[in-house]
């Protein structure tokens, strides 16, 4: 059962309605009494779809968190839920984990409804919660040992250690493990159950860049192993190496969503070619004679604005032939950042 | 009930606890060195003498026999005041806190009295009331000497007495009073305070988000958590009595009311942990607010003086304070074997357990808002 705001066209009042995804509902206003239907949005999912989430909403007061988000994540993909601090990643990911409940929305694992039977997909899901530390005087071992006694077919912890390149620290307490160790353990402390969906919470916040590549090295094994991966994260680069698929999330609402390609093609810029430092006067008059979007940038360098792939070995073939000496040739497409910054008016990490 | 679980968190937890020198110390190296410290000031009274101003206005040979008994127990350095002096004038010029005064015809009354059961001679017992433990201590020892003094005149034991009644049993040391309040003491802060760890530094952690995802419930969590602190509470109890035993000779009698009244002090306690972890998140903050709420407990509670001692108004707040329950219950359990009084105690005590405990597992949630 889903609970949906309904504005009456006629009045204005605000009509709060209950019904099933897939279901049209009728509806009188409780101020003007005009009738009126309401139609809930079906859930498209396929059989493959192993996370299924519909109009979730969390309000706190007059704040609205996660605003009526809906999607799907399907079986074996890294899904990357890319926002800014305060964009509603964690809540909506603690709402899907059962940690947080929501004001409104349905949220199914494994086509089962977590608001009734979250007790059954426990075994089939492993998560690192967002600021995880583990016990402090407990060692790598013993805390995996710990957290598998909780299931009744825990993984072998020893395999665990292999994978996760533990085999060393096995001995050492969590304590005086470094950051990246600690979210590595983390991650392995997911996989005690050996899970099938796995929730990883901001994993590489607040890891210095080479402890934030170990644990990036771990999560493309997950994703090379087949396991369904679910990441929150604010750093465009880990959603840009690891993920699948991306949503980016900004104040509480779902803004964009598709693979890194569909997002560029669709809300990036054209890829720009720029050739630096490049010591012919006539070469973006040649280029321009061609019909190519070119332009001086006042440092010697000439941009092109790239339509289709093909223009790149023309330009190449124009710049040989012209023996023209330049510097370097420098190809950039649009990154999340930009995407982010064209949709929001913010700059990723700046917003929130 | 998830066995499996409840085994390796009682033994990891156990593990770990060792591993943090920190916490074993607090837990028993504190109240050990405490027993120790206190039971050496208190206990060791035969290489202490105490200083008491002494006035003879009978000057006869009863009251020199008496002087000379005083002198002769070896813990009065005696300070003689002559007839003209006032003796509360110089206690306090002089910053003694104890005195005794023999009256005037104190032996002719002596022979008057003698053969006659029921007749009483009193001595005047001078005390500083801002001293709060020599007068009683020399209490304690005078009503013995006296007992004594009373054994060797006559066949009738109770015609010289002193008018204040002692605090401490004649057949009790400080000892025996105190160890039972450590214990209560030691279960009171272990569990106070490892419940509020777990109430918020485990929540901060993420530790208590992640169980939520597992398939443990918040039962199952508590109760092996429990374990552990019994754990806990019982090896504390050990060692502080073992120590009391052994370094003091206390004598101790373990029933079925001591295990009930360890047991129940120590979900008592934990619930009390559990609701000020729920009201105060933080760590730090928690932790103060324990102390806010322990220390004073500790102090009025009875803990290491007893309540008489204490104006009345104090003594009525005690109370109301479940450690006085718990202090006087292990006492009159472990060291009085007054079942009356245990009994009555002991009711308060599970009464407090079972209210205190109710209150923290309901409040303690792992949902957040």
């Amino acid at each position: 059962m889903v609970e949906k705001k309904v504005k009456c066209p006629k009045c204005g009042n605000i009509n709060t309605i209950s019904g099933d995804p897939g279901e049209v509902v009728k509806i009188t206003c409780s101020s003007c009494g005009n009738p009126g239907k309401v139609t809930f949005k079906p859930i498209v999912t396929d059989g493959d779809t192993v996370i299924e989430v519909f109009d979730l909403r969390k309000e706190y007061g007059d704040l609205v968190a996660v605003n009526n988000v809906s999607f799907s994540v399907k079986k074996g993909e890294v899904l990357a839920f890319l926002g800014p601090n305060g964009a509603g990643k964690t809540t909506t990911v603690e709402m899907i984990e059962s940690i947080r409940v929501p004001t409104a929305g349905t949220i199914k694992i494994l086509g089962k409804d977590v608001s009734t039977s979250f007790d059954e997909v426990k075994e089939q899901i492993g998560i690192l919660p967002q600021e995880f530390f583990s016990y402090e005087r407990l060692t790598v071992r013993e805390t995996l040992r710990y957290f598998a006694s909780l299931y009744k077919n825990p993984a072998n912890i020893d395999e665990i250690i292999d994978a996760m390149n533990l085999k060393d620290q096995e001995k050492k307490l969590y304590m005086n493990l470094s950051g990246g160790l600690k979210q590595r353990v983390g991650v392995a402390i997911s996989l005690v159950n050996e899970p099938d969906i796995i929730f990883l919470d901001e994993p590489s916040t607040g890891l210095d860049p080479k402890a934030r590549r170990e644990v990036w090295e771990v999560i493309a094994d997950l994703r090379n192993k087949g396991k369904t991966v679910f990441l929150t994260t604010h750093y465009m680069e880990e959603a840009e190496y690891l993920a699948d698929r991306i949503i980016i999330i900004h104040k509480g609402k779902i803004i964009a969503e598709g693979t890194l390609d569909e997002l560029i093609s669709k809300h990036g810029d054209e890829s720009i070619l720029r050739i630096k430092n490049c010591k012919s006067t006539h070469t973006l008059n040649v280029l321009k004679d061609k019909e190519f979007d070119a332009y001086a940038e006042g440092n010697g360098d000439i941009a092109v604005k790239i339509k289709y792939k093909e223009q790149i070995l023309e330009i190449l073939s124009l710049l040989k032939y012209e023996c023209v000496d330049y510097g370097t040739i420098d190809i950039r497409r649009s990154n999340l950042e930009e995407i982010f910054l064209k949709l929001t008016g913010a700059k990723l990490r700046e917003a929130g | 009930m998830n066995l499996k679980f409840i085994k390796t968190d009682l033994v990891l937890g156990v593990r770990a606890w060792l591993r943090s020198k920190g916490t074993v110390f607090w837990t028993i190296l504190f109240p050990v060195l405490l027993i120790m410290i206190f039971g050496a000031i208190f206990s060791g009274a035969d290489e202490v003498k105490y200083d008491l101003a002494l006035q003879d206005l009978d000057d006869s040979s009863d009251s020199q026999n008496l002087t000379r008994l005083l002198e002769e127990s070896g813990f009065f350095k005696l300070k003689i005041i002559g007839n003209d002096t006032d003796i509360s004038t110089y206690m306090e010029d002089n910053d003694l806190a104890v005195g005794l005064q023999i009256p005037e015809d104190f032996g002719k009354k002596l022979d008057e009295l003698m053969g006659n059961p029921t007749a009483k001679l009193n001595l005047t017992y001078y005390i500083d009331p801002t001293d709060s433990t020599v007068p009683n201590i020399v209490r304690g020892i005078i009503s013995g000497i006296v007992n004594g003094y009373n054994d060797m005149i006559t066949l009738s034991p109770s015609i010289v007495s002193i008018e204040e009644e002692t605090i401490l049993g004649e057949d009790f040391d400080y000892i025996d009073f105190f160890v039972p309040g450590m214990i209560g003491f030691t279960i009171m802060t272990s569990m106070v305070y490892g419940s509020i760890e777990r109430n918020t530094k485990l929540r901060k952690d993420g530790i208590l988000r992640k169980m939520l995802t597992m398939p443990v419930t918040r039962y199952e969590w508590i109760f092996s958590k429990m374990l552990f602190m019994l754990f806990l509470s019982f090896i504390s109890t050990f060692v502080i009595m073992v120590v009391g035993i052994v370094v003091w000779g206390l004598n101790i009698q373990i029933n079925i009311f001591f295990f009930i009244i360890v047991i129940c002090t120590s979900f008592m306690f934990s619930g009390l942990g559990m609701i000020i972890g729920r009201f105060v998140k933080d760590q730090e903050t928690a932790d103060m607010a324990g102390g806010a709420i322990t220390f004073p407990m500790m102090f009025l509670a009875g803990t290491f003086f007893p309540l008489d001692q204490m104006p009345t108004f104090l003594q009525s707040i005690a109370q109301v304070l479940p450690l006085y329950y718990v202090n006087e219950g292990l006492r009159n359990a472990m060291i009085y074997a007054n079942l009356e009084k245990t009994l009555y105690f002991t009711g308060f005590v599970v009464v407090f357990a079972v209210v205190f405990f109710l209150i923290g597992v309901f409040l303690t949630k792992w949902k957040e808002d």
